[in-house]
């Protein structure tokens, strides 16, 4: 599994897509996709809407999507690093995001923060 | 050694802070700065409660005042977490006039005073939304505090999704 992160716009899908060769048809979006298919897909972005899609359900959905789907490349938003929301179900979507993203970096052989489109391999070889 | 950590919400920042003294053999406390207030506040220290249980940390509830604390010179400590702490300071009375030089003086006594400290820390500033009075001040108040702490520390580690990015010093672990 390889892990895409970094804050919003800084060129996270630009680059799984150059390196990793995918086409707009080997990424699913997790704002609208359908939850079968992510066992097959090659690449989910926005996994931090499938974690608000699911609620709750989001932590073991994740460990079992680590282990259905071990070669995905997985791009979710760093949103954990501001105040923490008024709106509760704002607060536990956010919490929530922080623990799906520690399973799937735990699970990625190579983590990969983005910043200004600028790749930072902060898990794995670096080649 | 002093070790600064960093990080957004639910990033692996206590286990981290864990690992790293696991290696310490000693007397290990845990000051624990987070308020029992509400449903919320009290199912975050039960799962922190948890994740601690069997690593041999006493727990010295502090929510205020660090610098009053008296702790014994060969122990670590895990100060977590230094948002909590500014919080109650700034707005538990709302009369402490600059709860970044209290906060710091007190960090900086515990670090002069004990053989190992593990600070926890939040960064807070990365939302892009524009706050007022209070929280604006929150937030300047709590980065100014991780500056100067940042400073004196031998380390400083960010967390990212459980995973550990030196920013000062060795890698610890």
């Amino acid at each position: 599994m390889i892990m895409i992160t970094g804050g919003i716009h800084q060129g996270k899908t630009a680059y799984a897509m150059r390196k990793f060769g995918l086409a707009e048809s080997d990424i699913a979006d997790g704002a609208d996709c359908n939850f079968d298919a992510l066992k097959n897909v090659r690449c989910i972005l926005n996994y931090h809407d499938i974690v608000k899609r699911l609620g709750d359900r989001s932590v073991t959905f994740t460990e079992e999507l680590c282990r259905s789907n071990p070669d995905a490349v997985i791009i979710i938003n760093e949103i954990g690093c501001g105040i923490v929301p008024i709106e509760k179900s704002e607060r536990i979507w956010r919490e929530n995001v922080g623990r799906c993203g520690c399973i799937i970096a735990a699970n990625s052989e190579k983590v990969i923060r983005i910043v200004c489109g600028i790749p930072d391999i902060i898990k794995g070889e670096n080649e | 050694m002093t070790t600064l950590i960093t990080g957004g919400s639910k990033c692996g920042k206590s286990s981290f802070a864990e690992r790293i003294l696991e290696q310490f053999h000693g007397r290990k406390i845990y000051i624990a700065t987070m308020q029992p207030f509400g449903e919320e506040a009290f199912e975050a220290i039960e799962r922190h409660r948890k994740m601690r249980a069997g690593k041999g940390f006493e727990t010295v509830e502090k929510y205020t005042d660090i610098h009053e604390l008296s702790l014994p010179e060969d122990c670590a400590v895990l100060l977590e977490c230094l948002g909590n702490l500014c919080a109650n300071e700034m707005f538990s009375d709302g009369t402490v006039s600059d709860p970044a030089y209290k906060i710091v003086h007190g960090v900086k006594q515990l670090a002069n005073s004990v053989s190992e400290l593990v600070i926890v820390t939040n960064q807070v500033g990365s939302d892009g939304i524009t706050y007022t009075d209070g929280t604006a001040d929150y937030i300047r108040v709590l980065g100014c505090i991780n500056r100067r702490i940042a400073e004196f520390a031998d380390n400083v580690i960010e967390c990212v999704y459980g995973i550990p990015i030196v920013l000062k010093g060795e890698k610890i672990w």
